[in-house]
């Protein structure tokens, strides 16, 4: 690429970018669109140091299990991917939420929105790369799993049970639950701290609140995520348990998500 | 080209840009003129899409902001150099850009070269830039695209003398080439010398427009005599316009008319000349003097 050099009279030779000759600009591509958001959730320090710390946590969980206990009590496979549930199931919202929050926190939406005023788009590209993104991790969970498994038969001598895909599908379709939920959080609130704040929160909460007023117990039970999802992440879930995943996701993933779809599209980017 | 038509916005009861209406038109650059908080940023957030107008509407090449498709190549816009995530390096933000864009990754070493920002610099946490640097960054970022036509707020902010003189030339030679450039200041100084047509604009309304040789001529004369103060009351009896300038009289008049006044009251004149930039300093100042957040003492 060659450069124009301009030197107009009465001022110093002033360089100009050279011209593009590409053709006439189509829409940016969604692809194109996912794969930038997903770079942006690696280029940060604060992503980084995430998915790190979700590195981090999970094969500790996992170690400390390969370590402690009899050897021929608990060691299956599925006992190593469930262990790796919890920390994961609170730490993989928070990927969601960042994907969504450092727009406005570091305002960089300015820039965002200005190269995609379709801001439905840029919600769905950051959407598919938060659970890109989290696959990636829940998948990474289940290679360590399979790895203390192996290496407890092989250290310890435990016999371990290995095929088991009711829970590893499970565990897959509850964790796609908590990031979309962290994204969802994430475009309501547009703010990191009080998204993930009310992300732990209010679920437990309405758990808690629940189980201690009697006439909410009905409702309780069927819009609590926390207790919906138990049986998704054990694979044990089947009749009215699917209802109640259903019901529980739409208020609490899907909902959120067309609310905070619609908040993307209109606030103003400052 | 750009256009704003009867373009408004209001918060609640505050109303931040009150019925704007103004071209900018291709090889010509238009400075956006107007003390802090009358409504610029407010008014080039609307143009870009990012902020949903109360009433009127904007255009950018004919069209609404949100119809360009892949408005990068079309539109370059610097809204706020310092609105970048601090944990990126220049270089990253850039080729984040390109990516939306559809670009060549060499096009983000050519702008980097373009703006004088190192590979070093280039390299660094935006965090550890200076606004100056996070200005050159934001330039960079506005020209990746190759647009017709630049939309940049306050570009100068922060930039050192070199820097300014840089940019002017640049967006001169933009401009020259057939692009369209708007560019904002609170500065008078910063954008008279780049500037062909200036909108001033006040508290949300637009206080006056055209181009700058026009608003120049018609600032007034600057006078100076042997006694201001007399002949002050001899030009405001003859019905002219007058206003206490730093060094003599600022005249609504055209010289002569203030030469044959002199002439007829035997008053010895010491400078008699168009006021030029000063008196649209003059005129800036108080045409937004009402407006402006520091009060001027009356």
């Amino acid at each position: 690429m060659s450069t124009v050099e301009q030197t107009a009279p009465g001022r110093t030779g002033v360089r100009l970018p050279s011209r593009l000759n590409l053709p006439e600009p189509t829409r940016v591509p969604f692809t194109r669109l996912t794969a930038v958001e997903l770079r942006k959730q690696l280029n940060t320090r604060a992503g980084r140091w995430l998915l790190a710390a979700i590195g981090v946590v999970t094969a500790a969980i996992v170690a400390i299990m390969l370590f402690s206990g009899q050897a021929d009590d608990g060691k299956n496979f599925g006992d190593f991917v469930a262990a790796t549930v919890i920390p994961q199931s609170i730490l993989l919202p928070i990927l969601g939420v960042l994907a969504v929050t450092s727009e406005w926190s570091q305002r960089t939406g300015l820039v965002t929105f200005t190269l995609e005023p379709h801001r439905a788009r840029v919600g769905w590209a950051k959407l598919v790369s938060a659970v890109l993104l989290g696959l990636a991790t829940v998948v990474a969970a289940l290679v360590l799993a399979a790895l203390a498994t192996f290496l407890c038969q092989a250290i310890r001598g435990s016999d371990p049970t290995w095929v088991e895909w009711k829970p590893l599908l499970g565990v897959l379709i509850g964790q796609l639950f908590v990031v979309l939920q962290g994204v969802a959080f994430g475009m309501i609130l547009q703010n990191t701290p009080a998204a993930v704040v009310s992300y732990l929160v209010i679920p437990t909460l309405w758990t808690v609140v629940g189980s201690a007023v009697s006439w909410l117990h009905t409702a309780s039970k069927w819009l609590d995520i926390n207790q919906a999802l138990q049986p998704v992440y054990d694979g044990t879930v089947h009749g009215d348990q699917w209802a109640k995943v259903a019901v529980a996701g739409a208020v609490w993933v899907l909902l959120p998500l067309l609310a905070g779809m619609w908040r993307l599209r209109r606030s103003e980017v400052k | 080209m750009i256009t704003a038509e009867n373009l408004t916005k209001r918060y609640g009861g505050y109303t931040a840009v009150d019925d704007v209406t103004f071209e900018v038109r291709p090889g010509t650059v238009t400075g956006f003129l107007g003390p802090n908080g009358a409504g610029k940023s407010t008014c080039m957030r609307m143009m870009c899409g990012l902020t949903p107008p109360t009433a009127g509407a904007t255009t950018v090449l004919g069209k609404p902001y949100a119809a360009l498709p892949n408005p990068g190549r079309h539109v370059g816009v610097l809204l706020d150099a310092s609105a970048q995530h601090t944990g990126r390096t220049g270089r990253e933000v850039l080729t984040l850009g390109a990516m939306v864009m559809g670009l060549d990754r060499s096009r983000v070493d050519e702008m980097l070269d373009l703006v004088g920002l190192t590979e070093s610099e280039s390299g660094r946490r935006i965090g550890n830039y200076s606004l100056g640097m996070r200005q050159r960054l934001g330039i960079a970022h506005a020209l990746l695209g190759d647009p017709q036509v630049l939309i940049l707020d306050e570009p100068a902010n922060g930039l050192d003398p070199a820097g300014i003189r840089w940019m002017r030339g640049l967006l001169r030679g933009y401009a020259d080439e057939g692009g369209t450039v708007l560019l904002s200041s609170h500065l008078l100084h910063e954008i008279e010398v780049v500037a062909d047509e200036l909108v001033v604009i006040g508290r949300g309304r637009i206080v006056a427009q055209g181009s700058k040789a026009e608003l120049m001529a018609s600032s007034g004369t600057t006078v100076r005599t042997t006694d201001d103060a007399a002949f002050a009351g001899r030009l405001q009896e003859a019905g002219l316009q007058v206003t206490a300038a730093p060094s003599g009289l600022l005249v609504q008049a055209e010289p002569l008319q203030i030469g044959t006044l002199a002439a007829t009251h035997g008053v010895v004149l010491v400078e008699l000349k168009e006021a030029g930039s000063a008196g649209l300093e003059e005129m800036f100042l108080q045409l937004t003097a009402d407006d402006a957040r520091e009060e001027v003492a009356a």
